[in-house]
């Protein structure tokens, strides 16, 4: 299993060789690699719950731990490319890690990415939102959980 | 009245699918979302992002005239082009491009009734080419037209005045209850509440289900019956930071035919953190803030929230509590013969 801080280097990585319009694509398909929620998870999100209040479209997060690793299912609305390309970011970073190093690392994952140029102080106080989200609701199950047995 | 003061600003989603291809025209999707463009977008239209390309990135205000002119070139936009603006969120940020472009002295603008939401609605197509390019054209702006917009020390004095201000967010964020729309982020304002004087009439009343505005008899009904504003006083509308005012100004201006309404762009994240500004609150009757909160989400097309924190559970009854920092007002402030019952 990657470190959570390998990966995270590895996609900071990427987004800075690209110019800003690219860094734009690339969380496109980040957006469009996002899996699909769970048909198990569908009744909860459309009852309104775990909702990102913070965030400016609907976004609903599920933050569960399996033997002892985080796994993340999100739900982003379609007109929302961008939030949603964030999200698909903090998944594919997230999921599979131990809840240790999620809080350990860095929470200045946007600016990291360099994406402020391109989305603007309004749309990324947004995303920041959802981060904490997660990182509130990591800390919130292993510490109900903390052996992570279902 | 039974018709738009001027209907020729306003275009239906079919008049754009039959005309999208003549030259004359160019269409900008303009959206809050900086990608939603890129996800599909009406085949020919160009992108016009309101923070990368309308903002300056250093100075808190609009690219200069010449910057202007320089996007208008590189989009194929010529001085005698007809621009149809849409967008997302019931074309909040296309109204904001096109306030812009009239700001700049743009003479053919006109709105995509509806915006994006309408033309989904229809089941028409999306393009997911990439944006096209136009031929370079020869822009020349005028400096920026400031019958339009309206600046702080304006606001200050037309407020003293008792001149109306439409203050178009949410009821929760005109009471002072919440310093941002309902499940939207805060954005830094450090007092809550509005303008003195300004009468609560949430952009989203304006709107019908599928984004497009409602009937001039409607409109009318809202903004002169109901809330006493009239077509000849000098208007300004304000939000947070002037996007869904935008949306009120052309309504008030292409629809109803007001003579002088300006959009106070710099709005609430302005004025809240304004040192010495006036500031007034009120408090709203808790469950009534709570529906209308629900039905602001609705329309703007974000489904049912969930109502958190104190609003719509201390249900005490109403309550018309006026708290109001406005320096000697024993009485709430009553500009200008509000309808009865209007808060």
């Amino acid at each position: 299993m990657p470190e959570v801080a390998a990966k995270l280097d590895q996609i900071v990585a990427e987004f800075a060789e690209l110019e800003p319009r690219e860094r734009l694509e690339l969380l496109l398909d980040f957006a469009n690699n996002l899996p699909p929620l769970p048909a198990r998870l569908q009744a909860e999100r459309d009852a309104g719950l775990h909702r990102v209040h913070e965030c400016q479209t609907p976004v609903f997060i599920w933050v569960e731990l399996v033997g002892g690793l985080v796994q993340i299912h999100a739900d982003v609305a379609p007109e929302a490319p961008t939030v949603k390309g964030f999200v698909g970011i903090l998944v594919d970073v997230f999921s599979g890690a131990t809840p240790e190093a999620i809080l350990q690392s860095p929470s200045d994952l946007l600016h990291r990415l360099q994406l402020s140029e391109s989305l603007g102080m309004v749309r990324t106080r947004g995303l920041g939102g959802v981060l904490h989200f997660i990182r509130r609701q990591v800390s919130r199950v292993s510490t109900a959980n903390p052996s992570g047995q279902q | 009245m039974t018709t738009y003061a001027h209907p020729e600003v306003l275009v239906s989603t079919p008049w754009v699918a039959e005309h999208w291809n003549d030259p004359k025209i160019r269409i900008v999707e303009s959206d809050e979302d900086v990608l939603l463009y890129n996800t599909g977008h009406i085949s020919g239209a160009v992108k016009i992002d309101w923070h990368t390309d309308l903002q300056d990135q250093l100075v808190r205000d609009y690219i200069d005239r010449q910057r202007f002119e320089e996007l208008c070139r590189s989009k194929g936009i010529a001085n005698d082009t007809t621009v149809i603006f849409y967008g997302d969120k019931n074309n909040w940020w296309a109204a904001y491009a096109f306030w812009v472009f009239k700001l700049f002295g743009h003479d053919q603008c006109l709105l995509m009734d509806g915006g994006r939401k309408r033309w989904e609605l229809d089941g028409r197509e999306w393009s997911r080419e990439p944006e096209p390019t136009y031929p370079r054209t020869e822009y020349a702006a005028m400096e920026p037209d400031l019958s339009i917009r309206a600046f702080r020390d304006e606001v200050l004095k037309h407020s003293e005045a008792g001149k109306p201000l439409v203050d178009v967010r949410s009821p929760g964020e005109f009471s002072g209850e919440m310093l941002h729309m309902p499940d939207y982020p805060q954005e830094g304002a450090l007092r809550g509440g509005h303008i003195p004087g300004a009468v609560s009439i949430p952009w989203s009343k304006a709107t019908n289900d599928d984004g497009t505005f409602k009937s001039a008899r409607e409109l009318e009904n809202l903004y002169c019956r109901e809330n006493g504003l009239t077509r000849r006083a000098r208007t300004i509308a304000y939000c947070r930071i002037g996007e869904r005012s935008s949306h009120t100004w052309f309504a008030l201006k292409y629809l109803l035919g007001f003579k002088h309404v300006k959009n106070y762009d710099g709005s609430w994240t302005e004025w809240g953190n304004l040192v010495g500004a006036p500031i007034e609150r009120s408090v709203r009757p808790a469950e009534a803030t709570a529906l209308e909160i629900a039905a602001e989400a609705r329309a703007a097309g974000r489904g049912e929230p969930v109502v958190t924190g104190s609003v719509g559970s201390e249900g005490d009854g109403p309550h018309h509590l006026h708290l109001s920092t406005h320096e000697g007002s024993a009485d709430p402030y009553t500009p200008y013969s509000p309808a009865p019952g209007a808060k």
